[in-house]
């Protein structure tokens, strides 16, 4: 996170340097903003890899996660964009039905490398909006439970049975939480923005309700869960304001025995030195029903690209199996599902995610998602602030939600 | 030269101004943005804004976080500033080191308050249960009741340098034998103060506090990394919903006219300021 932050900062002083213009570039080059910050990042050495055989290259400018859809906005309201961007997957319904992405269905159907079929439905659901195609999954990655081996036998648990219900996590949570020590049993990220909305959407999908039913008493008991989690001291209420890679490092520095999170964080994972497991979300009692968020970024062509066609050689290239076979190792999962990674690194961390993976739902597809997720993020903060108790924070939601679901149906409720 | 100065105005500041000014009676979409000639809608997004039952909220924390920020981030800068003014060993140097908070960009020192206020394992906790003046954690920026405390906290940190400096070069221009001679006269400190340096330094501080209201009117790198305008939109204030609204939402209508909201602020602002500028000099 540091680096990369340095390296925001580096480029912006380049940038401010040379008035605002990239080095001078030759006039085919294909160019590319991505979010590959770190060093170790897949993505570049693919990237490296295509310029090394290829005429045509890569001219490549990193942006940060979190300013993906505000550099993307700019580019297009100045008339400056590149030929190939990475999106967050929740907003591509957003851009495409606003005409800001170009229509790849007839490349993507004529394709040798890119198979709908071989890619999780969910992966490949977010790129499509009104059954043309918008985008191409290049990741994907979903939440677990990381959790402390180390706490669990301090305190009698089993590592080796971590929690699989909530009334298990809720206890699991109750046990570890040690007040002296100044260790939440468990964590979570509730923050207000799409990361909290990201990590809540498991639970309420888990306990039977969706987005159209959040006045059910199923969805309040999703929300209740969180809010007794914080309410009675089990989890930090900086919940309501940590980011996830924040919950994570409290976790790292022993502030709590469990979090939820994703495969991103395994690369902070080698220096650990405590026992840590990884296990798939717990499920709630009498419904069985497994979920979990699905996250990652989307290769796209923005409208008014010059190199459209150079572009989408770009993307088959990278979905190719020896590029996919990369990500691993940055700590994402390929959304090839088809894809069989040979002896991975954290061989067990990989079989988790890759489990979760498959049960993984979409954010929409909905051209109004960031409403929709607003609405949540409220809701959410209402009911573990104690504003409103988590039944009147879902209803007021759903006064939200259900007009928009009504205009524009969500596929899949 | 009124050539020159006109010319760069009206493309600096004009241009972007009447651009959001458009933009904000406009029907914006993603598709549309790249033009200028997009649907007019009137005042339909300011109307949609006033009726967004956010408005009220976000007005009135942008007002307390404002006005809290400009009142303390001032004292703190008068008081350091006449602290600094006395002669004692080192003291320019300190006063050079203070003005190190002044050059850290605000998205790590909203990442070092966020880690000062954290509410389980946070230093100032720490130190306020140490010291016996609380006996439970104060949840800083997690409880909506004090989060705009928090960010309040850590932009008066940020601010107070740059007071401090400009009040510093205000109180070296107040001539020494002035205060000599109201010495001699029988003034005592408070009284010096009150009739010399806090008129002397008027205009200093009428320039001071119309720019810290602007500077802190489009605070936002600040609150973003140490709450994103939560819990429940407790923090959030004008430029962080406008950057909610735009960036986040595609509702760029919706953030232009937050922007010229804050716009008018601000002019107005500048207006009391050029206003009061004029007054004393003429009296």
């Amino acid at each position: 996170m540091r680096r990369n932050f340095l390296k925001g900062t580096a480029a912006l002083g380049a940038l401010a340097v040379l008035g605002g213009r990239w080095p001078a570039q030759a006039a085919d080059a294909i160019t590319m903003w991505h979010i590959f910050g770190a060093e170790t990042e897949p993505g570049l050495k693919n990237i490296k890899r295509w310029n090394e055989t290829q005429a045509q290259q890569i001219d490549q400018k990193f942006v940060p996660f979190g300013q993906l859809s505000q550099q993307l906005i700019k580019g297009i309201a100045t008339g400056d964009v590149p030929d190939l961007i990475t999106i967050d997957n929740p907003v591509v319904a957003s851009f495409a039905t606003q005409d800001a992405l170009e229509d790849l269905s007839d490349l993507v159907r004529a394709s040798r490398v890119i198979k709908a079929d071989q890619y999780y439905a969910g992966s490949w659901g977010t790129t499509v909006w009104n059954g043309k195609q918008y985008a191409v999954p290049g990741e994907a990655n979903t939440l677990a439970l990381y959790y402390n081996a180390d706490m669990f036998k301090a305190k009698g648990l089993d590592p080796d049975k971590p929690p699989r219900t909530w009334a298990e996590l809720r206890h699991a949570a109750e046990v570890l939480t040690d007040k002296e020590k100044k260790v939440f049993g468990t964590a979570f990220c509730a923050i207000q923005s799409e990361e909290g909305t990201f990590q809540f959407l498991p639970f309420l999908q888990q306990s039977g309700a969706n987005l159209k039913t959040l006045t059910s008493p199923d969805a309040v008991a999703a929300l209740q869960l969180w809010t007794d989690f914080v309410t009675n001291g089990l989890a930090s209420r900086d919940v309501l304001v940590k980011r996830q890679f924040e919950m994570t490092s409290s976790w790292l520095a022993g502030g709590s025995a469990m979090v939820i999170s994703g495969p991103w964080e395994l690369q902070r994972m080698k220096d650990v030195k405590f026992n840590w497991r990884v296990a798939t979300l717990p499920r709630r009692e009498g419904r069985d029903i497994e979920a979990s968020a699905l996250g990652g970024y989307v290769w796209g062509v923005p409208k008014g690209a010059r190199n459209k066609e150079a572009a989408f050689k770009v993307i088959e290239f990278m979905s190719e199996p020896a590029q996919m076979q990369q990500a691993w190792s940055g700590g994402r999962l390929a959304p090839v599902k088809t894809l069989q990674v040979e002896s991975p690194a954290m061989p067990e961390a990989y079989a988790t995610f890759k489990k979760q993976m498959e049960v993984a739902k979409p954010r929409g597809p909905h051209p109004r998602w960031p409403e929709i997720s607003a609405a949540m993020q409220t809701a959410i903060q209402e009911a573990l602030t104690g504003r409103s108790p988590p039944d009147a924070a879902l209803q007021k939601a759903s006064r939200v939600i259900n007009p928009i679901l009504e205009r524009t149906p969500m596929v899949g409720l | 030269m009124v050539g020159f100065t006109a010319l760069y105005l009206a493309f600096f500041v004009g241009y972007p101004v009447v651009y959001n000014l458009i933009m904000s009676v406009q029907d914006v979409t993603l598709g549309n943005i790249r033009y200028l000639v997009r649907p007019f809608v009137g005042l339909d997004n300011y109307a949609k804004l006033i009726a967004d039952p956010l408005f009220t909220m976000v007005l009135q924390n942008t007002l307390l976080f404002v006005i809290g920020n400009v009142a303390l981030q001032f004292l703190g800068g008068l008081a350091l500033a006449l602290f600094f003014q006395q002669p004692f060993p080192g003291a320019s140097f300190f006063r050079g080191l203070i003005l190190a908070g002044w050059i850290l960009p605000p998205l790590v020192i909203g990442a070092v308050w966020k880690w000062l206020l954290a509410s389980d394992n946070g230093v100032i906790n720490y130190a306020l249960h140490s010291l016996g003046l609380t006996s439970g954690p104060i949840y800083w920026l997690s409880d909506p009741a004090t989060s705009l405390i928090g960010v309040t906290m850590a932009n008066v940190w940020f601010g107070v340098p740059f007071n401090m400096i400009l009040l510093s070069a205000g109180l070296a221009g107040v001539p020494r034998d002035i205060y000599e001679a109201a010495a001699l006269d029988g003034a005592g400190p408070v009284r010096r103060f009150f009739a010399i340096t806090l008129p002397l330094l008027r205009p200093t501080i009428y320039a001071l506090l119309a720019l810290s209201t602007i500077y802190t009117m489009r605070a936002f790198d600040l609150i973003w990394t140490m709450t994103h305008g939560g819990p429940v939109d407790s923090s959030n204030i004008f430029p962080v919903w406008a950057y909610r609204l735009s960036f986040e939402l595609f509702d760029f209508g919706g953030g232009a006219a937050v922007s010229t909201m804050m716009l008018v602020v601000v002019f107005i602002v500048a207006l009391i300021y050029v206003r009061s500028v004029r007054a004393e000099q003429l009296s």
